[in-house]
């Protein structure tokens, strides 16, 4: 068996009769930061959505191919969409805060898992993960108030702790600095390089250097397809295919 | 530019393109100083000398001018793949053609020095001739910078055996001088100097030739060239 935490084979996504993603094949591996980049619209988020069935509640969205989770289908019949987002956790592109309180945000994953036995632990979890996605100075202060009252940064950071806070075995990130400042985005950075250690963390991005900065491998996609997938450094400094040089130099392609 | 297709910014290309004219600039600077500095030494020109010597902080403040506006390119534009390649070549060209500056101007320097003594017949038409090899050398190497040009700069690289060549033959023969009649040594010593100074000029001129086909493609090189420089076993007993 490969080493790979992740594996996809031969995926193709459609949305009706659009083809999003076309023979995808890619092993992502553990304990490794992967960067999806690529053009607006190539199916970064569709191909990332993929890997906890994400793509499952959308009408009309259909997946082809295998996609492998340590070993298993996780398309397998008997494999329950729930349990799975609970090991491969999501930050979506979109801040989507619970109509809860910033506290109830946190701790919503980790009590229908049942990861705290009692209301210490459960406060543990969730300053953790709150400090984790740099967001408790600004936040411990107003734990009972709703998490929609924060700011779009904020937001984005609450996010991030909800998805931390159920300790993934893989973590998807859409964008997830995208509205954030270059403070909080180097905390966040600094948390991904953490998660690392005993994580995989997948992360889409739109900054190559963010990419380059955090990643170990980089996939590039562009039009529905994966076109290159290397070492990182590889990528940015010398990639072989001429779609990712006028890309990543930012050159008209 | 370094690609056909233009930066969809195109204060980029403006920003790579004036290095890249500063780099061409710097490189005829220097190309014009060992042409120069060849000639001085071979005719005992004093005027032309001091000439290069002067003309060497014009070649130096070039240097600095382009390490700032790299430096500040790799701040601003963040540049990836064969942008950041293309600035790094710049860096390490930039830096080879101000030690290749330098040798010029030591090459000059002993022009007064071989002007006092007696001219060792024959030595000066070979160092000339491997000046004129060096010269035409870097002027490859700066032709296949602004054309990436990749076969140009491996001829460069083939060339420089040629260089190391007729040093390898200039110091068996200032040997004989200097055996024959020690009072040619002096003039032989400075001589060795010289020749010594345009052997390292074609070596920095091939280190900036495979600079450029990492530019281009990516890799450098993978074989090692030969050692030109064999002086380091000869003993004059052979
Ligand atoms: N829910 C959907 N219904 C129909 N088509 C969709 C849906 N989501 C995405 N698509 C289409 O699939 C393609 C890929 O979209 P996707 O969101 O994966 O792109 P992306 O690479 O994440 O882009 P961005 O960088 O803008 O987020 C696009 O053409 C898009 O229009
Ligand atoms: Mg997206």
């Amino acid at each position: 068996m490969s080493t790979a935490k992740i594996s996809a084979r031969d995926v193709m996504v459609h949305y009706g009769d659009n083809c999003a993603l076309k023979d995808v094949n890619v092993e992502i591996e553990d304990k490794t930061v992967t960067a999806f980049i690529g053009p607006s619209g190539c199916g970064k988020s569709t191909f990332l959505r993929c890997l906890n069935r994400m793509n499952d509640t959308i009408d009309g969205c259909r997946v082809a191919g295998a996609i492998t989770l340590d070993g298993e289908d996780i398309y397998d019949k008997r494999v329950d969409p729930v349990q799975l987002r609970a090991k491969v956790g999501m930050v979506f592109q979109k801040p989507n805060p619970f109509p809860k309180s910033i506290y109830d945000n946190v701790a919503y994953g980790p009590r229908i898992h049942g990861l705290a036995r009692t209301k210490a632990e459960l406060d543990e979890i969730v300053e953790q993960s709150l400090r984790r996605a740099a967001l408790w100075t600004e936040a411990k202060d107003r734990l009972h108030t709703p998490g929609t009252g924060l700011s779009g940064g904020q937001q984005q950071r609450l996010c991030i702790a909800r998805a931390v806070a159920t300790r993934p075995e893989v973590l998807l990130m859409d964008e997830p600095c995208s509205a954030l400042d270059p403070i909080a985005t180097a905390q966040i950075e600094e948390l991904i390089d953490e998660l690392r250690q005993n994580f995989s963390v997948v992360i889409v991005t739109h900054s190559m250097q963010q990419a380059a900065r955090v990643s170990q491998k980089t996939a590039f996609f562009h039009l529905g397809n994966l076109v290159e997938y290397n070492e990182t450094g590889k990528i940015f400094t010398n990639p072989q295919d001429p779609r990712t040089e006028s890309y990543i130099t930012g050159r008209i392609g | 530019m370094s690609d056909n297709n233009e930066h969809i910014m195109a204060a980029f290309d403006r920003d790579l393109d004036g290095i890249e004219a500063l780099v061409v600039k710097m490189g005829g600077l220097v190309e014009v100083a060992i042409h120069d500095a060849a000639k001085a030494v071979a005719t005992r020109d004093l005027e032309l000398a001091e000439q290069v010597r002067t003309g060497d902080k014009a070649i130096d403040a070039l240097e600095i001018q382009i390490n700032e506006e790299t430096a500040r390119t790799l701040a601003l534009r963040a540049p990836m793949s064969s942008d950041l390649r293309t600035l790094l070549t710049v860096l390490k060209i930039a830096a080879g053609l101000e030690r290749a500056g330098d040798y010029a101007r030591n090459l000059a320097k002993r022009t007064e020095a071989l002007a006092a003594l007696e001219p060792i017949s024959g030595t000066d038409r070979t160092l000339r001739r491997m000046t004129a090899e060096v010269q035409q050398m870097l002027r490859n190497t700066l032709d296949a910078f602004v054309r990436r040009d990749i076969a140009l700069a491996e001829q460069v690289r083939q060339h420089d055996e040629e260089v190391d060549e007729i040093y390898n033959a200039l110091f068996r023969e200032f040997l004989t001088f200097m055996m024959e009649n020690p009072r040619n040594i002096t003039a032989c010593m400075h001589l060795h100097f010289i020749a010594k100074n345009v052997e390292r000029m074609g070596d920095l001129t091939t280190n900036m030739a495979e600079q450029i086909i990492y530019m281009v493609s990516g890799e450098l090189p993978g074989d090692l060239r030969p050692k030109g420089d064999q002086t380091a076993f000869m003993t004059g007993q052979d």
